[in-house]
């Protein structure tokens, strides 16, 4: 039985990823038998507001991985501008390149083939120390963070803690 | 109505190869990645993505469709080839990030990047940009050409 090459790539990035952990999230799956739907526990970037939280997220890849981004959600709940209120993830690089008309419009932004879990996480958690404020998917956190800063900050002490309580439990 | 991608075959393979003296059989690895899912699941017809996301059967595409990805299959067909010869520049596929083997067939972007024909087709037929550069293959291409 051959296994498909995304299995066969995620497979290999799992293993170099327990080999050799990044700073700054460790990753597993979230059932051991399906390779496809990992579960990654960001720690929050030191000298941002998200410090000393523990956000736990879901990145569910399609089989036509590389070709195509995974999808990713917080599941710990989070306040922030591109994140939705369900937890999931807004962020260019997981979105297909467009059918713009010549279909490569801004395609640095866009998914490519090259991206990895590692690649993917080291954007999130630069989007987290530095939100993009011109496409929200929380439309009120991205309100707060722009014209009401004291009140977006506590939210997400709110969230920061909340995170530290369940990784107690 | 007019579909030229219907019922794709070895012979159509062979048509849009052209005269590529290069290509020995038509079941080498070479070649846009859609025909040979055609190859090898017989019973059922190819899949084609007119843009990244949207995945269509041969029989579904549209007029203006089908015109799209004839001219991308087109251009892949233009892009170089070659067999890895154990050069110690290039050593992985950044699609698979699998080594390169002595004999893997290889496809050379004309932004110099590599990476094998198989992983990097399937790629282009989705979108025409080089997954390491992001430069637009189809106007490098062009560009090359009035150079040249």
């Amino acid at each position: 039985m051959s296994e498909p090459q995304s299995a066969l790539l995620l497979r290999k990035q799992l293993a170099e990823l327990n080999k050799n952990p990044v700073e700054g999230f460790s990753a597993g799956l979230i059932d051991d038998n399906d390779i496809y739907r990992w579960e990654v526990l960001i720690i929050g970037p030191p000298d941002t507001l998200y410090e000393g939280g523990f956000f736990k997220c879901h990145l569910y890849f399609p089989k036509e991985y590389p070709l195509r981004p995974p999808k990713m959600k917080f599941v710990t709940e989070i306040w922030h501008p591109n994140i939705d209120k369900n937890g999931d993830v807004c962020i260019s690089i997981l979105h297909e390149p467009g059918d713009d008309k010549f279909g490569y419009e801004k395609a640095s932004e866009r998914w490519l083939p090259v991206h990895t879990v590692e690649t993917i996480l080291i954007s999130v958690i630069s989007m987290l120390a530095d939100p993009n404020d011109e496409s929200p998917a929380n439309v009120d956190a991205a309100k707060e963070w722009r014209e009401a800063y004291t009140e977006f900050k506590r939210k997400v002490a709110r969230c920061v803690r909340k995170s530290q309580e369940q990784e107690e439990c | 109505m007019g579909n030229c991608f219907k019922r794709s075959t070895t012979d159509d393979i062979s048509l849009l190869r052209g005269t590529d003296s290069v290509r020995e059989t038509s079941s080498d690895p070479v070649g846009p990645p859609s025909y040979q899912e055609a190859l090898s699941v017989q019973s059922t017809p190819p899949l084609y993505h007119p843009s990244p996301s949207v995945t269509r059967s041969v029989t579904q595409l549209t007029e203006e469709e089908q015109i799209k990805i004839a001219k991308r299959i087109g251009l892949i067909q233009h892009l170089p080839t070659g067999k890895y010869d154990g050069c110690k520049k290039i050593r992985e596929c950044v699609i698979c990030m699998g080594e390169f083997m002595v004999g893997d067939a290889l496809r050379y972007l004309p932004c110099m990047h590599t990476y094998h024909v198989t992983c990097i087709d399937d790629w282009l037929m989705r979108s025409l940009t080089c997954p390491s550069c992001m430069e637009p293959v189809d106007a490098a291409l062009l560009t090359s050409y009035e150079t040249n």
